[in-house]
């Protein structure tokens, strides 16, 4: 299939643009409609459904024309699309400026059998390019040229390389040249694990927090409720309030368990991911679809996170960043991978960090101070209890707490480790919730050896590695060490980077 | 993948970036920056002391109803410490602010209560800009800054000759890109 005449998207694209514009319109301006439809006349139905149709015709007919002025083609070593319906726009992406290429189907495109396509560069926000409708086969054939030549020569880091596994998670996929080794994919019972190992209080808060926000928009229909109700009910009322307390927070938690399960089946549901030769592939999604193709030469951060539950249940889950347009962190790609298991992580790391396997050149942890600085600002909490208790109560709430504090504090303090290989750092954190962070020296945008004042009297300051996805720091480090440390990242960036 | 050749590194080895001289930024600046700190007081003044001028200036107007005539000593005294701290910062740090430019990095330091001292290398940077207002026109100064992508390790070198502007950039320019 070529692409260099430029040509419109598939016919179908004006009724998913007809809906993206009429949603984003319903965002920003459903206020005005319905305020308008209050205070013209008194017919607020008859006015509404005007509104409605009036939003409708004219968010097609505006359709109509950005699909009618939208084209796409490929030149030799870029993509160029041209749009826009009286300020016209040509953008031209050359392929070595591509970040990722994504596929994304939504319930339209899944009905019709099409694809979306959007292209991230690494310029600032905005730049990206999307394709909404284009028929499957004419995407992954646009998604195979894009891809062949935006991994091409220019990265040292996707040569093809075959990688053994131990044996039971082989693909069918896996050929004797294009060796592409599966890495995670979830079935359904993974999935309800996923999900069941989420932060259920944080979902729980959000979902009453939506259901506060429903509530608090009416409260003329609370009031009138309340007042509607005899002045003898109150105490009965009263009493029913405190029995539904436990059911309330049991309600509260399943509510949060089960936005959990949802999201995760939203966004995880039948999700497949490999690696090969070009890099990391994944799709995942229910009503929305997402294929993501990445060149392993541009993922700038791996993020390994894992709460106490998931490391019970063998898995971790990995977020992938790509370079980003600003220091805001909007902008560039993320993509998460739950349920890796430890075999999973070993094949990616032998890819994205081969020097892993040889035995680190330096290990450093922070300075004891920052034990005692967390212990004192974890037992701050515990003057609470002289405000509101007993002496003896507080004096005894305080002990315990200092106790768990202490305990905690250990935890964490032992926690933090950089592990810096020749070109490779690792820094972990985190006891209950668990962080692992690895980047690479080759690809550091610079180093910051930070410090106030007192500190740098007793010789202690923080490492920063800046990275185009972001700046990383290593708290509390030993001046030597940390000066030792941003020389040798110095030297081994400059090492790497002249032999490319 | 084919295996880069990796020797082992002998950390001793590693040219420390500590033993370097740094080089500082021109004197003038510390004049701007002082300039700078001043106006910034005075308007900050002016705001605070605002209602007493004008109960000064005019018979009929009371400074405050609810607070009494002498409230505008609370956020006087809070400015003069937080811009005592500011003066501190400026004065004490600008001769730690400095610039060392190798073969392959170039590192900035600056910072009196709060150090920093950031790294960049020539292969990273997307571009350089160098900037100049209208007071620094004046006193012959230019500002450099530096583009890294993602944003995060981006740096400002202020307060540079206009003629060793000139000469960093062309140092620069010839080391970035493809270094």
């Amino acid at each position: 299939m070529d692409f260099l005449e430029p040509k419109r998207q598939h016919p179908l694209g004006v009724l998913i643009l007809s809906v993206q514009f009429l949603w984003k319109l319903g965002q920003q301006a459903w206020p005005m409609l319905i305020g308008l439809s209050i205070s013209i006349g008194d017919n607020f139905w008859q006015n509404a459904i005007l509104a409605s149709i009036a939003s409708l015709v004219l968010t097609g007919a505006y359709a109509l024309l950005y699909y009618l002025r939208f084209k796409y083609s490929v030149e030799e070593r870029a993509l160029i699309v041209e749009k826009g319906i009286f300020h016209r726009e040509r953008l031209q992406v050359p392929f070595e400026r591509i970040q990722t290429i994504q596929l994304f189907q939504g319930p339209i495109q899944q009905l019709f059998g099409l694809t979306g396509l959007r292209v991230d560069t690494a310029g600032s926000s905005g730049s990206e390019i999307k394709l909404v409708a284009i028929s499957r086969t004419a995407g992954e054939a646009l998604q195979d040229i894009l891809r062949s030549q935006s991994s091409g020569a220019t990265e040292p880091d996707a040569e093809p390389e075959v990688i053994e596994t131990e044996g039971h998670n082989k693909t069918p996929s896996q050929t004797a040249g294009q060796a592409h080794v599966q890495l995670v994919s979830l079935s359904f019972l993974e999935l309800v694990k996923v999900g069941l190992s989420q932060n259920h209080l944080r979902n729980a808060f959000a979902s009453l927090a939506l259901l506060s926000y429903l509530i608090g928009n009416r409260p003329e229909a609370i009031t009138a409720m309340l007042d509607a109700v005899p002045a003898f009910m109150a105490p009965l009322i009263a009493a029913a309030m405190v029995l539904l307390i436990l059911p309330g927070m049991l309600l509260f938690l399943m509510s949060g368990v089960a936005v959990s399960v949802a999201t995760a089946f939203l966004r995880y549901y039948n999700l497949r991911s490999s690696i090969g030769p070009d890099g990391l592939h994944a799709e995942m999604g229910l009503l929305r679809r997402n294929t993501f193709q990445m060149p392993f030469a541009r993922v700038h951060l791996t993020i390994w996170r894992s709460n106490w539950i998931r490391r019970k249940l063998g898995f971790e889950t990995l977020e992938i960043r790509q370079a980003q347009a600003d220091s805001g962190g909007q902008g560039g790609v993320r993509v998460s991978l739950p349920a890796m298991e430890p075999h999973h992580r070993a094949v990616l790391e032998n890819v994205l960090y081969s020097d892993m396997t040889e035995n680190p050149v330096m290990e450093v942890l922070p300075v004891r101070r920052l034990r005692w600085l967390l212990l004192a600002f974890s037992a701050l909490p515990a003057g609470l209890f002289w405000l509101s208790f007993h002496p003896l109560a507080a004096a005894l709430a305080t002990g315990a707490w200092l106790a768990f504090v202490s305990w905690t504090t250990a935890k964490r303090y032992g926690s933090f480790r950089m592990t810096v290989h020749s070109d490779t750092i690792v820094l972990e954190k985190g006891w209950f919730w668990r962080q692992r962070t690895l980047l690479r020296l080759a690809q550091i945008q610079g180093v910051e050896w930070e410090r106030h004042v007192f500190l740098e009297r007793r010789s202690i300051g923080h490492v920063v590695f800046h990275t185009a996805a972001g700046a990383r720091r290593f708290s509390y480090v030993q001046k030597s060490q940390g000066e030792k440390l941003r020389d040798f990242a110095m030297n081994q960036h400059h090492a790497q980077n002249s032999r490319a | 993948m084919e295996a880069p050749s990796n020797p082992e590194i002998d950390l001793s080895s590693v040219p420390p970036l500590g033993a370097l001289h740094f080089t500082a930024v021109s004197e003038k600046y510390r004049i701007m920056r002082i300039v700078q700190w001043s106006v910034v007081q005075l308007v900050l003044a002016l705001c605070i002391l605002a209602p007493v001028l004008l109960s000064g200036l005019f018979e009929g107007v009371k400074v405050s109803a609810d607070f009494g005539d002498g409230y505008w000593r609370i956020p006087f005294l809070v400015q003069g410490l937080l811009g005592g701290f500011w003066l501190a910062e400026e004065w004490l740090g600008f001769p730690r602010r400095g610039y060392v430019v190798r073969e392959r990095d170039i590192t900035y330091r600056s910072g009196w209560f709060s150090r920093s001292t950031t790294t960049i290398p020539y292969s990273q940077v997307q571009h350089i800009e160098l900037t100049q207002g209208l007071f620094a026109r004046w006193l012959g100064l230019k500002h450099l800054k530096l583009f890294t992508a993602g944003g995060s390790g981006n740096l400002r070198i202020a307060g540079i000759q206009e003629a060793d502007a000139q000469v960093l950039r062309s140092v620069l320019d010839s080391r970035t890109g493809k270094g």
